[in-house]
C-alpha cells in the first residue's frame, strides 16, 4: 500500500501528538515530584509547566521521620516495603496455586467448569462481598497483617495466573510429557522435570503480570489494612498535613515511586500483555 | 506383551484422573474458602437489620436478634442513591468503553504502517495502563484543578480565561472521571486491536484491494468480520473491569459533589465503611452479585464458545 508523502507526514504528526497527550499525565506526576511547594498548584496565579526550582524535598519529606510535613503518615519507607512484601507474596500464592491448577486443566481436563468460575469471580466487584471477608479476616486475626492481604491478593489474581499458565502449558506439546511418562517418569515427575523447565518464560512473564495487578490494588488494602500494613496507594491517599492541606508534591513523589516498577515490568513483558489482559483468549 | 499393556493402561487411566484432581485441589479449596463463608454471611446479614452501631454491643453473628427478613432489600431497591449508583456505573461503562474502543482502533490503524521510532511510541502509549489507578486518579485530580493544566490549555483555545470547576460540577465531574478512565484504558484497546490487526491475513486484504473495494468497504466487508472475535473479547474484558470502577473516582471526587459521581463500588464503600450500614450493604452486595452474574453469563458466552472451538 503506497501512501503519498504528505499523508505519511500528517499521520506521523498525529501519532506524535497523541503520544504526547497520553504521556502528559505521566510527565505531570514526574515533574510534580520535583516541584517545591509554591509550584505544586497555580494558586499563585501562575502555572508551572516545568519545575522551575527542582528539588528533592518532596522525596525527603516522604522519607523523613521529622513530621513537620506529614503529621499523620510519618515515613513512606514502611508502605513501600509493605507494598513489595504483600505484592510479592500474593503473586507467589497466585502463581503456585495457579500453575498446578493450570496444568491439571491443560493436560488432564480436570476441574470442569472451574476456569469459567474463575472468570466470573473476576467480574464481581470485590466491594460486594468485602464486608463478610472482613468479618472472616477479623475472626482469623488477619486484618492489618501481611498474610491477610497476601492471601486475598492471591485469590483475586488467581483467575489470571490459572488462565495465563493454561495457555502457556497448552503451547507445550503434550507428546513431551507423555513420552516422559512412558519412559518411566511419574505424573508429577513429568510435570517438574519436563514441562516446568519449558514453561519458565511463561511463568516469569505471568508472575510479572500478576505482580503488576497486585501492586495496583487500592480498594482491598484500604479496607483490610489499618496502620501497620498500609500499601503505597493507601498511603498516597492519606498524605496530608494540617498546615498546608494535601501534600501534592510528596504525593506525586510517592506516586512516581509507585509508577516505576509496573512501567518497567510492563515494558519487559510487552509481548505477553495482550495474552495477560485477555486471560489468554488472544495469544497474538 | 498384550496382557502387560492392558494391566498397565487401566490403573494409569485412573491415576491420571486422580492426579488431575489433586492438581486443581489447592485452587478449588482456595476458592471455596473465599466464597462460601462470605456468601452465607452476606445473605445472613442482609436479612437482618443489624449494624456495628446497633446498641447493646452485639456482634455480627447475633444479627438474628434484629431480624428483618427482606426489609433491607425492599428499602434498598427503593433507595434513589443506590439505584442511581447502578445507573451511573452503567452510564460510565456505556460511554467509556466505546470511546476507548474507537481511540484504540484509530491508533491501531495508525500503527499498522512502519515509521521512525515506532517501538518507542508504542511503549509510551502503553504506559498509562501500567500506572497504579489510584495514582492516575491523583494526577487527574491535579490536572482538573480550577487553575490546573486542563483549564490552562482550554484558555489558549478559547482566547479567554477558562476556569471551570471540573470536580465541583455534577456533570463536569463525571466527564473528568470518564476522561481519566479513557486515558488509562484506551491503550488496552489499542494493544488488543493492534495485535488483532497484525494477525490478519495479508492476502485477503490485498484481494479486496485488487477487486477495487473502497476503504470503507474493505473495512466493513473484510477487516471487520475477521476482527470480530478480537473486538468482542476486547469489549467484554474492558466492560467487565469498568463496572468495578472505584480508585480513580475515590481520589478525584470521593463520589462528590454530593452523590454525583458515586459508582456502585463508591456507594458500597461509603455506606459500608463510612456509615457502617453493614446489613444494608450486604443486601446491596447480593443484588449486585445477582445482576453481575446475569450479565456475565451472557458476556462470557462468546469466550466459552471460542474456548470450546479451540479445544475441538
Amino acid at each position: 500500500m503506497e501512501q503519498k508523502l504528505y499523508v505519511k507526514v500528517l499521520k506521523f504528526f498525529l501519532i506524535v501528538f497523541v503520544t504526547m497527550l497520553f504521556f502528559f499525565p505521566i510527565y505531570w506526576i514526574f515533574s510534580m515530584a520535583f516541584k517545591p511547594f509554591p509550584e505544586w498548584t497555580a494558586a499563585g496565579g501562575k502555572i508551572y509547566w516545568f519545575p522551575n526550582n527542582p528539588t528533592f524535598n518532596n522525596f525527603r519529606a516522604i522519607f523523613s521521620r521529622k513530621l513537620e510535613m506529614s503529621p499523620i503518615a510519618g515515613t513512606a519507607i514502611r508502605p513501600i516495603l509493605n507494598s513489595l512484601t504483600v505484592s510479592i507474596i500474593g503473586t507467589a500464592i497466585a502463581m503456585v496455586v495457579g500453575i498446578f491448577a493450570a496444568y491439571g486443566i491443560s493436560r488432564y481436563k480436570a476441574g470442569g467448569n472451574l476456569p469459567f468460575m474463575l472468570l466470573q469471580l473476576r467480574m464481581f466487584p470485590p466491594i460486594a462481598i468485602i464486608i463478610p471477608i472482613m468479618i472472616m479476616w477479623a475472626f482469623l486475626r488477619m486484618i492489618d497483617t501481611w498474610y491477610g492481604l497476601a492471601i486475598i491478593y492471591g485469590v483475586v489474581t488467581l483467575p489470571f495466573s490459572v488462565w495465563l499458565m493454561k495457555t502457556f502449558f497448552d503451547d507445550i506439546p503434550k507428546e513431551l510429557d507423555e513420552a516422559a511418562i512412558v519412559d518411566g517418569c511419574s505424573n508429577i515427575g513429568a510435570f517438574f522435570k519436563v514441562v516446568m523447565p519449558l514453561a519458565k518464560g511463561g511463568i516469569a512473564s505471568s508472575a510479572l503480570f500478576v505482580f503488576i495487578l497486585n501492586w495496583s490494588d487500592f480498594l482491598i488494602a484500604l479496607i483490610l489494612t489499618d496502620r501497620r500494613w498500609t500499601t503505597i496507594p493507601v498511603h498516597i491517599s492519606k498524605l496530608q498535613s494540617a498546615m498546608v492541606g494535601a501534600l501534592y508534591g510528596p504525593k506525586a513523589a510517592l506516586g512516581m515511586i509507585a509508577a516505576v516498577p509496573p512501567i518497567v515490568f510492563g515494558i519487559l513483558i510487552q509481548k505477553y500483555l495482550v495474552r495477560g489482559f485477555t486471560f489468554g483468549a488472544i495469544k497474538k | 506383551m498384550f496382557k502387560k499393556q492392558i494391566t498397565l493402561k487401566e490403573p494409569k487411566g485412573m491415576d491420571a484422573a486422580r492426579f488431575g484432581f489433586f492438581m486443581i485441589l489447592p485452587a478449588l479449596v482456595f476458592l471455596l474458602f473465599i466464597i462460601i463463608f462470605p456468601l452465607l454471611a452476606s445473605i445472613y446479614l442482609s436479612l437482618s437489620e443489624w449494624s456495628p452501631l446497633t446498641g447493646g454491643g452485639t456482634r455480627w453473628y447475633e444479627a438474628y436478634k434484629f431480624w428483618g427478613w427482606l426489609s433491607n432489600y425492599w428499602n434498598i431497591l427503593r433507595d434513589a442513591d443506590f439505584l442511581m449508583s447502578i445507573v451511573r456505573t452503567f452510564i460510565i461503562v456505556a460511554v467509556v468503553v466505546p470511546v476507548e474502543f474507537f481511540i484504540g482502533l484509530g491508533l491501531a490503524f495508525l500503527f499498522r504502517d512502519n515509521f521512525v521510532g515506532k517501538k518507542i511510541f508504542h511503549s509510551i502509549i502503553l504506559m498509562p495502563m501500567m500506572i497504579v489507578p489510584a495514582v492516575a486518579g491523583f494526577v487527574f485530580y491535579m490536572l482538573f484543578q480550577a487553575q490546573g493544566p486542563v483549564n490552562a490549555v482550554l484558555s489558549v483555545f478559547a482566547f479567554k480565561e477558562v476556569s471551570i470547576l471540573w470536580l465541583q460540577g455534577t456533570w463536569s465531574a463525571m466527564i473528568a472521571i470518564m476522561i481519566a478512565d479513557i486515558w488509562q484504558w484506551s491503550p488496552f484497546m489499542f494493544l488488543i486491536l493492534l495485535s488483532g490487526l497484525m494477525a490478519l491475513p495479508e492476502d485477503q486484504i490485498n484481494a479486496a484491494l485488487i477487486l477495487g473495494a473502497s476503504k470503507w468497504q474493505r473495512f466493513r466487508m473484510v477487516l471487520f468480520p475477521l476482527m470480530k472475535p478480537v473486538i468482542v473479547i476486547a469489549l467484554i474484558f474492558r466492560g467487565m473491569e469498568a463496572v468495578k470502577i472505584f480508585d480513580a473516582i475515590w481520589l478525584m471526587t470521593t463520589g462528590g459533589p454530593g452523590t454525583a459521581t458515586e459508582s456502585i463500588s463508591v456507594y458500597m464503600y461509603k455506606h459500608g465503611f463510612k456509615h457502617l450500614r453493614w446489613s444494608w450493604v450486604a443486601a446491596g452486595g447480593i443484588i449486585i452479585l445477582i445482576i453481575i452474574t446475569l450479565i456475565s453469563m451472557q458476556a462470557l458466552k462468546p469466550i466459552k464458545e471460542r474456548e470450546e472451538e479451540q479445544a475441538a
